[in-house]
């Protein structure tokens, strides 16, 4: 069955089985990856697929469920069960009815043209990605990249009913010079006109050529310049811990922080999802209501948790289009530019360091944000207001909120960042931050 | 299904492939989740498909897709194909794969209590319980439990593998998992976090063993002590003693993860990273004489059990560290090719849509001769880590971070006061060579173990005995 078939006959079983609110969300999609190592490409993926989601609502009551089979008989009694295992369920938690449509969404956001599947169009961009960073001075070049097609259909009991068709092309890559000497670049787009793998190719290559030879750091307080990749990843943990079902959680360091300092001053965090260029855009959420664009953040102070209608109706405030049907979610952030080049941030430190890009950042304690993530590819001392030697084997260890704080200098230009380690598409400049906590082992 | 893994299998020989192998695989799972005592939704899943992994002009390409039709599959073989053959463009040299135990047959995992048999209700009951222990046990130790996060969740797998070189294999692993995030606070001094993460194959009297309602009044109690008893540990060097859970996430990242051979072969070097090892690595200098690191998929009820992998090659125990050396790397056919060797099994998707790579499935150090109390005895000063709380490593493997959660001083051979947050930040061969002794216990956490790209987050045990470490630098913490 066609997608448009299968909402109606599952909102209807749903219907009469006594669900008292219904969320139909089927997905197609179409993906072709091609992964590489050592400048040779290591595996070709391709994927296929169409699923149905289907939550429900008995009261307070809730069950989800995923239909891979799109039989009339299986959508049925998929249906069926799914309310059924809703009512049995013990107890009720947080209820709103969905929202009212028919809903108007922006049309802009509805379509955009697909990308390439062709192995041989991807084959070439991975090969000028490779190049470029070779031409810098990489020895080796490892990455992916991946072409997707996708159409959402959303259709809930409350009569809205959306389509939404997208594409999206994403090359991470990182080079190397040594073996501990490395740049990682990226680029990530909706269509082939704003896509640049050549361009990822030679960061990566740059950064990985001026990091070679890297000497062990030293630890202690630091003034920094975290470039976008890891402004990105501070960003999406604020974006995740803005959630409210997080907040409920007690999972979150920003519970209890609502209108007050979270950030320095001149920083503000966007959920924007109705910016049509803009990487994550989407024209609805999951119980149907159009995108909004919110400030999380405003000039340093926490403006809004993110909810869906539940969370929301909790909380006795107005949903910010932010489902997820069990816990709400950024769609797309964006961190507002400030007014300084990267050479002026780092222009602007006697003694630091600057840190290209991060991962594995684990909370010690997610209510207060004391965390450590290890700066990873090229990290270089600042001595006297200009970059200078590669360093390695050192950890922020800090408080994400003292760090937000301590922001002292916002870039100009903005990078769209998404990769294996941050999945919530975050546009970011770098920004300078004093006085950040390095360690290292002993 | 056979027939139609078989067709597939066919249709890619016919198209040019050199190497064909199809699985089905269908995760079919049900989950309850409670939050701060109340429901929040009930689940249940069928995520199934076929994944078709094929060689052709030397090179490598997957395809799946839940659209189990002849056309879809056909378009998806040739699609396979088409890549493999595109890529011999930006390739040197063709993918081969090793000489291996290739097995047919099916291997099957009992459920003693069948997952039918336990109503959602009863799942939720259980979770309620425990919940409203957590709070009685917050009550009764004068701490708030502001944040209660439980969730209950079975599945089982069932995987049909055909490859064209004589694998034929069906295998069936039911498993439970529960996971509880649990936030304990006390005016003055602050919250902590506890994250316990358990996980079994077999039927629902995993989760009956487990006396879920009891272990979670335990872990408030604990929170509760170390907010309200925990001193401050000033930085200095000392002796370390790491319990269990500690010992199974060092084995984990510092010996399992550098020892996979895709990593040192450069393939996962842009994600998951590479390892501080080389080629020449094995028979050199890992630990101290008395550790043995072993990763072992066929450890009965582990979480990260399976018989044979993804490539239908037969599962064994594989030793990472032998006696102090590192003995062999975890490869799939692809790698052990590579590396002139054969595959020790170690192949594993985590669905049908996603490539079989090399992953860990339960890895452990060996129990060695010591009783905990011997352990003990034998600390003038040092800390005793039971648990932990934050930790990470860089993509390396080298430099690691454990931040402990329950933690006492040891003075003279006695365990004294508990202690706030110790943390251990070190190089993985100062860790592993300052173990002196292994304790004659054994346990085991559950985790779920991300790699590859798309992301595989993937069922394993991790665990150990405890260990003494001599003369580490502990910072201290709050």
């Amino acid at each position: 069955m066609k997608p448009e078939e299968v909402t109606p006959v599952v909102l209807r079983a749903c219907r009469d089985a006594g669900a008292t609110d219904a969320v139909v969300l089927v997905t197609e999609e179409e993906e072709a990856q091609i992964r590489f190592s050592n400048n040779n490409v290591t595996v070709s993926n391709n994927l296929r697929e169409m699923s149905a989601y289907v939550f429900v609502f008995v009261k307070g009551k809730k069950a989800g469920t995923n239909i891979e089979d799109m039989s009339k008989r299986t959508l049925v009694t998929t249906a069926q069960k799914v309310v059924e295992a809703a009512k049995r369920s013990p107890g009720e938690g947080g209820y709103a009815p969905l929202p009212q449509g028919p809903l108007l969404y922006d049309d802009r956001l509805m379509n955009s043209e697909p990308v390439t599947q062709d192995p041989k169009d991807l084959m070439s961009m991975v090969r000028e990605a490779i190049d470029a960073a070779r031409r810098e001075g990489a020895e080796r070049v490892a990455g992916s990249m991946m072409a997707r097609n996708i159409k959402l259909t959303l259709h809930t009991s409350a009569d809205a009913f959306g389509t939404m068709e997208r594409g999206g092309l994403e090359i991470s890559l990182r080079a190397f010079s040594g073996p501990e000497a490395s740049g990682h670049g990226l680029s990530v787009a909706s269509t082939e006109r704003d896509f640049h793998p050549s361009e990822s190719g030679s960061e990566a290559g740059r950064l990985a050529h001026r990091a070679a030879s890297p000497i062990e750091g030293t630890a202690g307080r630091m003034d920094a310049v975290f470039g976008p990749m890891v402004v990105a990843d501070l960003m999406q943990q604020v974006g995740r811990m803005a959630s409210a079902f997080h907040v409920d959680s007690g999972m979150s360091f920003l519970r209890g922080r609502l209108g007050h300092e979270v950030a320095s001053k001149g920083v503000t965090l966007w959920d924007d999802a109705t910016n049509p260029n803009s990487y994550g855009a989407q024209p609805f959420d999951q119980e149907g209501l159009p995108t909004q664009r919110k400030a999380i953040i405003e000039d340093g102070v926490l403006m809004t948790y993110l909810h869906n209608s539940t969370t929301a109706a909790k909380e006795g405030v107005e949903s910010t289009a932010n489902a997820g049907l069990v816990a709400p979610s950024p769609f797309s952030l964006a961190m507002s530019p400030g007014g300084r080049s990267l050479e002026s941030l780092i222009s602007g430190i006697d003694h630091g360091i600057y840190v290209t890009n991060d991962w594995y950042l684990r909370y010690q304690n997610f209510g207060n944000g004391d965390l450590s993530f290890i700066p990873r590819d090229a990290m270089f001392l600042i001595e006297g207001g200009s970059i200078g030697a590669s360093l390695k084997e050192l950890r922020v260890s800090d408080n994400v909120l003292r760090m937000l704080s301590n922001i002292d200098g916002i870039g100009q230009q903005r990078k769209m960042v998404k990769w294996w380690e941050v999945d919530t598409p975050v546009l970011v400049p770098a920004v300078s931050v004093k006085d950040v906590n390095f360690t290292r082992p002993q | 299904m056979e027939d139609i893994l078989e067709y597939v299998v066919q249709l890619a020989l016919k198209e040019g492939a050199t190497y064909a192998e199809a699985r089905y695989q269908a995760d079919r799972s049900e989950s309850i989740l409670l939050k701060n005592g109340l429901p929040e939704v009930t689940s249940f899943d069928t995520k199934r498909g076929i994944g078709i992994r094929i060689i052709a002009k030397g090179g490598l390409a997957f395809s799946a897709t839940n659209l189990l039709n002849k056309g879809t599959l056909s378009t998806m073989v040739k699609r396979a194909v088409r890549s493999a053959v595109a890529s011999r463009w930006l390739r040197k040299g063709g993918v081969r794969l090793s000489e291996a135990d290739i097995v047919s047959g099916r291997f099957e995992t009992k459920q003693r209590i069948g997952f039918g048999n336990v109503p959602m209700e009863l799942r939720a009951e259980l979770l309620k319980e425990a919940d409203d222990l957590a709070i009685e046990a917050g009550r009764m130790n004068r701490v708030s439990v502001p944040g209660r996060f439980l969730s209950l969740d079975t599945w089982e797998t069932e995987k049909t593998i055909i490859t064209s070189d004589g694998g034929h294999v069906t295998t069936s692993v039911p498993r439970v998992a529960f996971t509880a995030f649990i936030t304990a606070a006390v005016d003055g001094n602050g919250s902590e976090q506890r994250i316990i993460q358990l996980g079994e194959s077999g039927g629902w009297e995993c989760a009956e063993r487990w006396d879920l309602p009891l272990r979670i009044k335990e872990e408030v109690g604990t929170l509760a002590m170390v907010l309200q008893r925990s001193k401050h540990l000033p930085a200095e060097r000392m002796d370390v003693i790491l319990g269990p859970e500690v010992v199974g996430i060092v084995s984990h990242e510092s010996c399992g993860h550098p020892g996979e051979a895709d990593r040192l072969l450069g393939r996962e070097a842009a994600q998951a990273g590479d390892t501080f090892l080389t080629r020449s690595s094995l028979g050199s200098k890992a630990a101290s004489g008395v550790v043995n690191v072993v990763d072992d998929p066929t450890l009965p009820r582990s979480f990260g059990y399976y018989a044979c992998d993804d490539e239908c090659v037969k599962a064994r125990r594989r030793f990472l560290i032998k006696e102090g050396r590192f003995s062999e790397f975890l490869q799939d056919r692809e790698t052990a090719a590579d590396l002139d060797v054969r595959s020790n099994g170690s192949s594993r998707s985590v669905a049908y849509n996603r490539e079989p790579i090399v992953r860990m499935a339960n890895t452990f150090v060996q129990q060695g001769d010591h009783r905990f109390e011997e352990l003990v005895e034998g600390v003038k000063r040092g800390v005793y880590i039971k648990n932990y709380t934050e930790w990470n490593i860089d993509d390396r493997r080298y430099n690691q971070r454990y931040v402990g959660l329950e933690a006492y001083l040891i003075e003279s051979g006695q365990i004294r006061h508990a202690v706030r947050n110790p943390l251990l930040e070190v190089t993985t061969p100062a860790l592993w060579s300052s173990i002196d002794a292994v304790g004659k216990d054994l346990e085991f956490s559950a985790a779920y173990c991300g790699k590859g790209d798309p992301m595989q987050g993937i069922p394993v045990w991790a665990g150990g005995p405890h260990i003494r470490l001599r003369n580490m630098h502990v910072g201290g913490g709050a």
